[in-house]
């Protein structure tokens, strides 16, 4: 199975955004299929902040189209909230909570109506999973930065949205940390997440990347898998879904 | 004398009215002053004895002005949340006028609801004239402008990753709404305290369409201000006691739940 022959789960045409009289994104059309793992870069005011909150539903743009359930649909109030609903934007520099590590992963699953016990376990597997379990009942203002970061990721894994936007997830952690959060990250694409994690930054090395979009000057240009430089952190199509 | 508050409140300025319906004679005064500190003993003694008459009217007081607070704090939390976090023309006029809005005296609020409510203003006949239920209407208006213009401050210096945080993760606005609310708590409970500390201390619009009726809607203020004009001390410095305790009170919560919120090690 090759990617080409997923459907997408969601296509944007045409968008385009300004602020003022300044175009920051310009006729931008995109795909987004389950398990895509695409890498987002561009310079510092790229657009790159800019386009994953409009994909997220936070940030209405000046016009776009949205494909998904099999129709179109224009960027309206129902839109938006399909988005919020099935995606999950982190921000570049996270916000937790008042409140412990525990509540605040729990928050998601607590909005989606999961019993106290379910909501437990799951929290204390993801944790397990990401060798976070020393930090469940830190409150949150005591955790440094790369800690935030690691917590606030794995408060929107939690929730597996069908597409997770990760704005520069990786830029606050030191080495060990940093590896952790990528396989984090890999973990989320083998999950059928579909991934688009914006960076200025082209060293991923230990990502799965499968596409590479470049923000430049409001337009963008997309490399597919097939065509990234060889990279040894790449894997090949076949294994895009190894059995959970 | 239940009905003596009913005999000094005329229909147009009931607290002059008041400051000269029993006047003082000079000599009287004079020995009162002398006796200020007999005066204090006695009001300790009537507080900690329980007097039934002074802790009627505390009681009255309490019950009017938390129920002020209670009934105009959602609609104020609302308001002040839509201007920290809504982008609408006339935003920043609203905020102006809520700011000024702070200043209005209380008399003056006394005095127009007095006039909407007499008998025959246009409210007339909802015959809420001196009752409880005026006092905690001209209270409500009192407290409404600085519950939105502490809570709008706190609102806005918060976070707008919070909101969206708080959306991203798959609240509903509404959901999200209360998201924003609880990380402001201590923020916003300084509004609602400086609201209550505001509205419990008030006297005219208390007077004006209260009525200071024993019993009924005689609270601390009338009813230092009606001790005082006819002489009694005691039970005027008792009630100021109280006030005065009351304020401590509430800043020393205030202060240990901002003592809590703020450890950030
Ligand atoms: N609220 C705003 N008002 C006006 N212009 C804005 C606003 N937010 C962002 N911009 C502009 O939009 C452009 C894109 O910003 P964006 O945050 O998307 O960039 P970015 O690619 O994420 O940059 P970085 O790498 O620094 O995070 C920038 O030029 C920025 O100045
Ligand atoms: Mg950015």
């Amino acid at each position: 199975m090759t990617e080409m022959t997923l459907d997408p789960w969601l296509t944007l045409w045409k968008l385009s955004f300004s602020r003022g009289d300044r175009i920051i994104l310009r006729d931008i059309s995109l795909s987004i299929r389950p398990g895509d793992l695409t890498l987002l870069t561009g310079h510092n005011g790229a657009g790159k902040t800019t386009l994953l909150r409009i994909l997220s539903g936070l940030l209405p743009p000046d016009y776009a189209e949205l494909e998904y359930h099999g129709s179109k649909h224009p960027y309206d109030r129902q839109s938006r909230s399909f988005l919020r609903r099935n995606t999950c934007y982190l921000h570049q520099q996270p916000y937790l909570f008042d409140a412990t590590v525990f509540d605040n992963i729990a928050y998601g699953l607590r909005r989606r109506g999961l019993c106290k016990q379910d909501i437990t376990e799951r929290i204390k597997t993801a944790l397990q999973a990401t060798d976070l379990e020393y930090l469940a009942q830190r409150h949150s203002h005591q955790l440094s930065g790369g800690e935030q970061q690691r917590v606030a990721m794995v408060r929107a894994w939690i929730l597996s949205p069908q597409l997770m936007l990760l704005d520069e997830p990786v830029a606050n952690m030191d080495k060990p940390s940093r590896r952790k959060g990528l396989s984090l990250i890999n973990h989320m694409r083998r999950d059928g997440i579909a991934v688009i994690l914006s960076s200025h930054d082209p060293q991923h090395g230990e990502l799965e990347i499968t596409r590479h979009l470049h923000l430049y000057q409001g337009s963008m240009a997309i490399k597919e898998q097939q065509e990234l430089a060889p990279n040894p952190g790449i894997v090949t199509v076949n294994h895009r879904f190894p059995s959970p | 004398m239940p009905t003596e508050g009913l005999t000094w409140v005329p229909s147009s300025w009931p607290v002059i009215i008041c400051l000269h319906q029993s006047p003082v004679k000079l000599e009287e005064l004079e020995s009162d002053v002398d006796t200020l500190s007999e005066a204090s003993r006695q009001a300790l003694y009537l507080l900690f004895t329980g007097d039934p008459a002074l802790w009627t009217i505390i009681g009255i007081s309490f019950a009017v002005s938390l129920r002020a607070v209670i009934f105009a704090a959602p609609a104020a939390l609302v308001c002040a949340f839509l201007l920290a976090y809504i982008q609408f023309p006339g935003r920043r006029l609203a905020i102006t006028l809520f700011n000024t809005a702070l200043s209005i005296p209380a008399v003056v609020v006394g005095l127009t609801l007095y006039m909407l409510l007499s008998r025959v203003g246009p409210l007339g006949d909802l015959k809420l004239l001196f009752t409880q239920d005026a006092m905690v209407i001209g209270q409500m208006i009192l407290c409404f402008p600085i519950l939105v213009a502490m809570g709008h401050a706190a609102l806005q210096a918060t976070d707008r990753r919070l909101w969206e945080t708080a959306l991203t993760l798959g609240a509903t606005p509404i959901r999200a709404f209360l998201t924003v609310i609880h990380e402001t708590r201590f923020g916003l409970t300084a509004a609602l305290v400086a609201g209550f500390g505001r509205i419990i201390a008030e006297v005219g619009s208390s007077m004006m369409v209260g009525g200071n009726i024993l019993n009924h809607t005689r609270n601390i203020p009338t009813a230092i201000a009606l001790e005082t004009s006819r002489g009694s001390f005691a039970q005027g410095i008792a009630l100021g006691l109280v006030l005065l305790l009351l304020s401590l009170a509430l800043n020393l919560t205030l202060s240990s739940i901002q003592g809590k919120g703020e450890v950030i090690p």
